[in-house]
């Protein structure tokens, strides 16, 4: 039953983050900016509900199979996720220090989490040569090559916009897909380790994302590469998770 | 050319019926009481609504009546005759006929001779969808004033023996059957309706209608409220595809349900329509004076505010008005039920050029809709 929590990813998180630090008002280009992203979020996740391995949580009909497809296609989008976030930390020059620490820690936090899927991937009944073994769906090899190549140029502020459409889908699989994955499969804790791990990090996440999106988001010319790249990375993404049905042959 | 709400009117059938004697209208189901309805009716904080049938499920008002009855208060208030009205357009969710539309059956109660029709067949937005038609053909000019009804009669479905009756359904085979009893706890009965002509009221009054817009989003999103199917997965039959109707009704599949888990997806459609608007323009939060907001639980309300809030385009409380928990959800009714107390109540001060804005979600398979209104008085 749904027990009544109803939340916009990042959202919810704002109202939180501003209670626990009243310091944080955004500028208006900041402001203007979170509207225009949340407008991409709330787009994103509905289309989501397309995406038909997606559908069949919403449904009902997901099984252990789907499951185990899942995972075997999040661990690429995992693996890669490190290294473009790494590479966008260096690609801050020093007058954006800040950010750069801000990312850093923020790799830190999560440049492993790909061995917590491997785990939750035998705990569902899979062979670790199988999800190890792997390669990147075609969703997977143009969201890993568009965010590579945008984290290559120098001073890359609108990988906010990336980072706040990934950072909403970890706290997504927290909220929504879980549990729920557990109650139609039968799974354990086990098995969703590695979504439900994403919610607990992200509330300090999201504090950090907006401190750095009032640093950047200064113009209308930062909001727009932002909101673009925000939308750029909704449709990979989207695209990577209708492909995990795909086979590569 | 510039419309106006000139008139509006509300019917309620029967008494009040208040929180605890709910189940003695609609009935126990087997006698037996049900696990639910204390925490649906918490949740909801409804404190009374009214029903057209009586304590032994029988009907005691038609919706054609229910809807005749209120149109007809809409017009004694006004001042027009009768005559004048070029168009009438009618909403419900299931009019006593599957065919012909609620409309004609609601002319033929009224005696309003030789006029334009149109029935919108939905949910709870169904209201919205009439009153547009009617605007926009006013806006046309083709008339000088169009009459918008729109009614529910939701207890027919909700009584104890459509449920007695489904003994092969999901309801009969389960100990708890949430998503077919919620709504059970949560609808009721009545009509409202509204009055639009092409300038305003002579006396008192009237509302200018600046915009009317939706947002539909079938496309992506299952169905989340439904009459017609039996609620499984596997089973793409809809009740006529039954060999008989007693074949559909023992399947469950003219109960009444909601997908309470994908419920949250409302909400979040309806921030995002209210967010475009703002981006375009067409509606600046801080100039709306008073918020009609229909949601159908107190449930969802504190949820709306935080929602609208963090987006950064809150309505304050304080500006939020309903009649929800003493006239109840009423679906496509509630929100011309709303307008016709709003305008009579003492509990907000209403003046000249104040905005109004009005939100009709409906979770059928989320249909967002918004309207604004300006006061005008004269």
């Amino acid at each position: 039953m749904n027990d009544g929590e109803i939340m916009i990813d990042g959202v919810s998180n704002t109202s939180k983050s501003n209670q626990e630090s009243e310091g944080i008002n955004l500028n208006p280009n900041a402001q203007k900016c979170l509207q225009q992203l949340l407008r991409v979020w709330l787009g994103f996740e509905r289309d989501l509900s397309t995406v038909p391995l997606l559908r069949r949580i919403d449904l009902g009909t997901y099984t252990i199979e789907d499951h185990l497809c899942l995972l075997r296609n999040l661990r690429q989008q995992v693996i890669e996720g490190a290294r473009w976030i790494t590479r966008a930390a260096s690609s801050f020059d020093r007058n954006h220090a800040g950010i750069r620490s801000t990312i850093i820690s923020h790799a830190v936090d999560e440049h492993r989490d790909y061995e917590l899927l491997e785990q939750d991937y035998v705990a569902s009944g899979g062979k670790i040569e199988d999800i190890l073994g792997m390669e990147r769906n075609i969703g997977s090899e143009a969201l890993h090559g568009y965010l590579m190549h945008r984290s290559s140029r120098q001073n890359p502020i609108d990988l906010l916009g990336a980072m706040w459409i990934i950072e909403g889908l970890g706290e997504k699989m927290a909220r929504s897909w879980a549990e729920r994955i557990q109650e139609l499969t039968g799974l354990t804790e086990d098995s969703t380790r590695f979504m439900s791990y994403h919610g607990h990090n992200d509330g300090d996440h999201m504090l950090r994302f907006y401190e750095m999106l009032d640093e950047v988001c200064v113009d209308e010319m930062a909001t727009s590469s932002i909101v673009k790249t925000s939308k750029v990375v909704a449709r990979l993404y989207r695209l990577q998770l209708e492909e995990v049905e795909h086979g590569l042959e | 050319m510039s419309v106006y709400i000139t008139s509006t009117g509300a019917f309620l059938p029967g008494p009040p019926i208040a929180v605890e004697e709910v189940e003695g209208v609609l009935g126990a189901i087997h006698g037996k009481p049900s696990w639910l309805r204390v925490q649906i009716q918490k949740a909801n904080k409804i404190q009374t609504r009214h029903y057209a049938i009586d304590k032994n499920q029988q009907t005691t008002h038609s919706n054609t009546l229910m809807a005749t009855n209120a149109a007809s208060e809409c017009l004694d208030r006004s001042y027009i005759s009768r005559d004048k009205v070029g168009m009438l357009a009618v909403a419900t969710t299931q009019g006593d006929h599957p065919a012909p539309g609620m409309a004609s059956m609601v002319q033929a109660e009224l005696g309003l001779p030789e006029l334009e029709i149109l029935t919108a067949h939905g949910i709870c937005s169904s209201s919205m969808m009439a009153l547009k038609a009617a605007w926009n053909s006013l806006r046309l000019e083709e008339h000088e004033a169009a009459l918008v009804v729109s009614s529910e009669l939701a207890s027919r479905l909700l009584k104890k023996q459509r449920y007695e009756a489904a003994t092969k359904s999901t309801f009969a085979e389960k100990s708890v059957d949430f998503n077919t009893e919620f709504l059970r706890w949560m609808l009721s009965d009545g009509a409202g309706a509204l009055l639009l002509q092409n300038r305003p009221a002579p006396k008192g009054v009237s509302l200018r209608i600046d915009w009317v817009r939706g947002f539909s989003h079938a496309h992506a999103f299952p169905t989340c409220m439904s009459v017609g199917s039996a609620g499984r997965v596997d089973d793409e039959r809809t009740w006529q595809d039954y060999d008989t109707y007693a074949d559909a009704e023992t399947a469950g599949a003219l109960l009444m349900r909601q997908d309470v888990r994908l419920l949250d997806n409302i909400l979040r459609m309806g921030v995002d329509g209210y967010l475009r608007l703002a981006e375009e323009g067409v509606s600046k939060p801080a100039e709306v004076d008073h918020f009609l907001c229909h949601y159908s639980s107190h449930h969802f309300k504190d949820k709306i505010l935080e929602l609208l809030d963090a987006a950064g385009v809150g309505i304050p409380e304080e500006r939020w008005w309903t009649n929800l928990y003493t006239r109840g959800n009423t679906g496509a009714a509630s929100l011309f039920i709303m307008i016709d107390e709003f305008l009579r109540t003492d509990e907000v001060e209403i003046s000249e050029g104040q905005t109004i804005l009005c939100f009709v979600p409906e979770s059928g398979r989320f249909n967002t809709t918004y309207m604004q209104l300006t006061v005008v008085k004269q």
